[in-house]
């Protein structure tokens, strides 16, 4: 059965190239989330093997999101990879002490997005 | 020996240029909000909530650029985007401008 990985991201475009690169490099089932608070139902709702979670968005960022995430015992368990686009050495540190399993960086190549996760998540 | 692209490269290359043709007007929405930043920064009439909109607008670019190939994109775009997080020096404005002036050739080159 194919992986599902759900997308939390506000931009579209970014959201559509990694629904497309993992869609099809990988061949993975994706969901999407345009928001936060989106995010966290379509999480409980369709339970994804992992979630790829933007860390700047308006309304409920990525670390707020996570820390919901993690609150519920639905989605407790989901890993979770954020994408940023902040390359500073603080921002990253804070990101990865949030807990989550990596902190990946925008832009990233829609060829190889689906095999760093799965190197990351141990799935190879 | 000569090496072919996968029918997975060859398929992800042909909807990424799908995508990219669907999305360039927002594409060059940022870019003029960065350009009208410059133009302002030049006339020492930039206002705080202009910097913060090309701000934001320079985060985004710098954030996807890449993925469609366009890594020199990204990395203008983050000069911009470190030089408009903070009150941004009219100075700058020179270098800004040629920033957005570059980041439009390389946009325009992958139309």
């Amino acid at each position: 059965m194919p992986r599902r990985i759900l997308i939390i991201d506000d931009e579209d475009d970014i959201r559509q190239v990694a629904a497309l690169s993992l869609e099809t490099v990988a061949g993975w089932d994706v969901i999407v989330a345009s928001s936060g608070a989106q995010g966290l139902i379509r999480a409980a709702e369709h339970q994804p093997d992992a979630i790829l979670l933007d860390v700047m968005m308006p309304g409920m960022d990525g670390p707020t999101t996570f820390r919901e995430l993690r609150k519920n015992p639905a989605t407790a368990k989901i890993p979770v990879l954020l994408l940023t686009a902040k390359v500073q050495g603080p921002d990253q540190r804070r990101f990865a002490d949030l807990g989550v399993e990596a902190v990946l960086l925008k832009p990233f190549d829609p060829l190889t997005l689906s095999t760093q996760m799965e190197k990351i998540l141990g799935w190879t | 020996m000569a090496t072919t692209p996968s029918a997975a490269t060859l398929s992800m290359s042909e909807a990424l240029g799908r995508l990219w043709t669907k999305f360039l007007p927002e594409i060059e929405n940022r870019l003029a909000i960065l350009k009208l930043a410059a133009d302002s920064l030049r006339s020492g009439s930039l206002s705080a909530g202009q910097r913060e909109a090309a701000h934001q607008a320079a985060h985004k670019l710098s954030g996807v650029l890449g993925s469609f190939g366009l890594h020199r994109g990204t990395e203008l775009a983050r000069q911009a985007e470190l030089l408009l997080a903070q009150e941004t020096p009219a100075a700058s404005a020179v270098e800004l401008s040629r920033w957005v002036e570059d980041l439009k050739i390389l946009i325009d080159s992958r139309k």
